[in-house]
């Protein structure tokens, strides 16, 4: 009995052993979910578009590595007016069924791209284009609806599909099994387990080195992710808990990459008068500001690993950024003295609104801010929030008058700001000023105008504060010591270009 | 015996008509999926677009309509998520959890049934209480936090088995054992409270006294007449494993059924989630029939008109 039982776990240590010693030019990837689609324009989810565009390519991309805006299919892109971009496209390029990537191949995508139905998901980026036209075989015009200064922004999410294919198929089917211009191509996919894409040979560009195949395995639980990264089972593995990360910051055979995330987390304070609270007084919010310790949260909820805000939403690489502003101090004392001086000598009590289960630490951090606001005087009534009905209420503008939220814009400015426009859809402030600032940089085409504008915009809100300004998040990724030159973008982006993965 | 199974699967209709309703509303008052499947900043007009395209911009009482009426020729509508048919996602991973399934619920019996047995033949004795402490901890630990567990010490410490996904019998040990532990825990207990009440029958006297083997004696005669309330907890307790099977599939990885419904109610993906559920319904239904006939086969007394 006891030689079987040896006999079999030796067995299955071999096997094992053959499993994690896989051919040493597959490169396993877990992810959180597998891919509802490969198309990349069919969701904004990373985990579909890290695997969807390493098959499918757009005109330009945004290098993780310095966040630079780089050509790929296109070669380069002028502005005509501040209504008219003329691009160029890359000469000699084929998509893998031996279609040509050519400027009808760019209108076709481009149609599909704006088509609201057909890219939902898209709509915001895609409401400034209003058409294309082919120029000639490697050049287009794409026409504007009003001067979009994130351009850039826009054309890195135009993906290209082969026109002939994606007509025979339809949408449905093509992100089943995509066809593209890509370092890789469609292998097979067992859904909800494997989905295997081989190098592809004839890539137009510089294929990442020593992959010969990429194997994407959904692995929801974040602990099973990491276990299986240290037991060598996957080699990258991303969206990491903070505790699970901590613990693989040890481990000789792996690296951690920390990417802070373009998640910024506030607390709403509405100050609006149909929201009616104490908030609506500016003192009571800058005393909310004062009252909370943004740093012992950052310590001792995220061990370090979060980035303190410095008194307003943008983050310090982007447009617009104001350096000259730093955060509230924490100083109840302070808070205690604004509050009196509102006419809230003894505090009060409010309605405070915030998710589980939604954001990393979510729970614990909305804890610790009532619990710090509790030492000022004012007591929460804390109201959870199951992640679906939280992002109604978002939307409803309900999570009022003081809620917990993480909000992900895309990178750019006038993105970010618009969420405090009095005219948004969840927009918990009305202040006429900052609706003037947002409308101006958002037409403003002029780079240095634009700074200008969203500092202006950054300090008038840092002062009105229509949030308590919490921190920045760090997405933890983690990678095999044999992928060198990894990645990641604080969207939760990344791309094996340039990556060399050691035999 | 063929009337009395006709006359129970038409009885299953108004129940699995019933557990469409409450899936239905239960799925619909929890929420828009627009909200989830599209992120907060999309312009209202894309989510109009949407929510026409899936028919969310109907009244509900339409919704529901439609939905029987499709459901009835077994359509239970596209998936929001996956834009393919909910029934097709369903039956693609049917495969992986009925592997995981049956495996755990064999693994369950073979090992349940003879601790119970043992445990109620030496009552009292080191055995007895051996096996009734692991059952114990059995129903007390919940399996998320058991398969958790079971990755760190087999997979990330000994490195003997794989921490998760699909492929050899390998890649089954670990989660088939999470499924099982629960249900081993149930079995065993109650294998041996009614293995004590048998064995202190007369008819085992009898046996004895006729001078059969002991072992006959407890494993035929005792456990035979001890299996119906056996059996009963085992097809109850296939709820249980379906319930179980959502947890265990996240854990690990396994790429079936259970792991697509928890997807499928994070994402408010409506058609998943009824599929999901009338399959699980029809699952429950069919072998809880089953196990009514089976009664017949293990006492001769017990007949169906």
């Amino acid at each position: 009995m006891k030689n079987t039982i040896r006999k079999l776990l030796l067995t299955g240590m071999l096997s094992v052993a053959t499993l994690a010693g896989a051919p040493a030019a597959t490169l396993t990837v877990a992810q959180n979910f597998d891919p509802q689609t490969l198309w990349p324009n069919g969701t904004t989810a990373s985990d579909n578009l890290n695997a969807g565009s390493a098959i499918v390519e757009a005109l330009f991309w945004v290098d993780p590595h310095g966040e630079e805006f780089k050509p790929l299919l296109a070669t380069s892109y002028e502005l005509e007016d501040d209504t008219a971009v003329l691009v160029k496209l890359r000469e000699g390029v084929k998509f893998t069924n031996d279609e040509p990537m050519n400027a009808d191949a760019v209108v076709h995508s481009f149609n599909v791209f704006i088509d609201k139905e057909k890219s939902p998901a898209y709509a915001r980026v895609s409401d400034p284009f209003a058409s294309i036209e082919k120029v000639d075989d490697l050049t287009v015009r794409i026409k504007l609806k009003y001067p979009f200064p994130p351009i850039e922004l826009a054309l890195s999410q135009l993906y290209i599909t082969p026109p002939g294919y994606w007509n025979e198929v339809g949408l449905e089917a093509y992100g089943q099994k995509p066809v593209g211009t890509g370092p890789f191509v469609f292998d097979t996919w067992a859904r909800d387990d494997r989905l295997v894409m081989k190098a592809n040979a004839d890539y137009w560009g510089k294929l990442p080195e020593g992959i010969d195949e990429i194997v994407w395995r959904p692995v929801p639980d974040d602990i099973a992710r990491a276990a299986g990264l240290t037991t060598g089972e996957y080699d990258v593995a991303s969206n990491l808990a903070v505790t699970s990360a901590m613990e693989l910051e040890n481990n000789p055979d792996a690296k951690l990459v920390p990417v802070p995330s373009y998640r910024i987390y506030q607390i709403i304070l509405s100050s609006l008068e149909e929201h009616k609270s104490p908030l609506m007084d500016k003192k009571v919010r800058q005393a909310l500001n004062y009252a909370v310790d943004k740093q012992a949260i950052i310590d001792n909820l995220f061990f370090g690993n979060a980035v303190a805000l410095k008194g307003q939403v943008l983050r310090e690489p982007q447009i617009g950024f104001n350096p000259d502003l730093e955060d509230y101090p924490y100083d109840p004392e302070k808070a205690k003295q604004l509050l009196a001086e509102a006419g809230y000598p003894d505090g009060f009590e409010i309605t405070y609104k915030f998710p589980s289960g939604r954001y990393a630490q979510d729970r614990e951090v909305s804890e610790a801010v009532a619990g710090m606001l509790t030492e000022v005087g004012v007591k929460t009534n804390m109201v959870v929030l199951e992640p679906g009905e939280f992002l109604r209420q978002l939307r409803a503008k309900e999570l009022q008058p003081m809620a917990f939220v993480g909000l992900a814009p895309q990178d750019d400015p006038d993105l970010q700001v618009s969420q405090y426009h009095s005219s948004w859809r969840y927009s918990y402030m009305n202040s006429p000023e900052l609706d003037a600032l947002i409308d101006a940089g958002k037409q403003e085409m002029d780079r240095d105008k634009r700074v200008q504008i969203y500092r202006d915009a950054m300090t008038l809100m840092r002062d009105e504060a229509p949030i308590i300004f919490l921190y920045g998040g760090v997405d933890f990724y983690a990678v095999t010591n044999r992928l060198e030159n990894f990645m990641a973008r604080g969207d939760g982006r990344f791309f094996f270009y340039d990556t060399r993965l050691q035999e | 015996m063929l009337q009395y199974v006709a006359r129970r699967l038409i009885l299953t209709l108004p129940v699995l008509f019933g557990i469409l309703l409450i899936s239905f509303m239960l799925t619909h008052i929890s929420g828009d999926p627009t909200d989830l499947i599209l992120s907060p900043d999309t312009p209202d007009e894309a989510r109009e677009l949407f929510r026409r395209k899936h028919g969310l911009d109907q009244p509900i009482w339409v919704q529901f309509y439609q939905f029987c009426v499709h459901a009835l020729q077994g359509d239970f509508g596209n998936s929001l998520r996956f834009n393919e048919p909910a029934t097709k996602l369903v039956l693609e991973r049917l495969g992986a959890t009925t592997e995981l399934a049956v495996t755990a619920m064999l693994l369950a019996i073979l090992v349940g049934v003879p601790a119970g047995v043992i445990a109620a033949y030496r009552r009292n004795t080191a055995a007895d209480v051996a096996v009734r402490t692991i059952t114990l901890l059995g129903q007390a630990v919940p399996s998320f936090y058991l398969g958790i567990l079971t990755i760190i010490i087999f997979a990330v410490w000994l490195r003997w088995l794989p921490s998760g996904g699909r492929g050899t019998w390998l890649h089954l040990i670990l989660p088939a054992t999470t499924l099982a532990l629960n249900l081993v825990a149930l079995i065993a207990r109650t294998t041996r409270s009614c293995m004590l009440d048998v064995l202190n029958q007369d008819y085992i006297r009898t046996a004895r006294a006729k001078g059969l083997g002991e072992s006959w004696i407890v494993w035929v005669h005792a456990l035979r007449n001890a299996f119906i309330p056996v059996l009963t907890v085992i097809g109850l307790q296939v709820g249980l494993l379906m319930g179980g099977v959502v947890v265990t599939e996240t854990v690990f990885s396994w790429p079936g059924v259970g792991r697509l419904a928890i997807q499928a109610i994070y994402a408010r993906d409506f058609p998943v989630v009824q599929a999901v559920v009338l399959f699980f319904a029809l699952i429950f239904v069919g072998v809880n029939l089953i196990v009514d006939l089976l009664y017949a086969v293990l006492d001769p007394r017990i007949g169906y008109r």
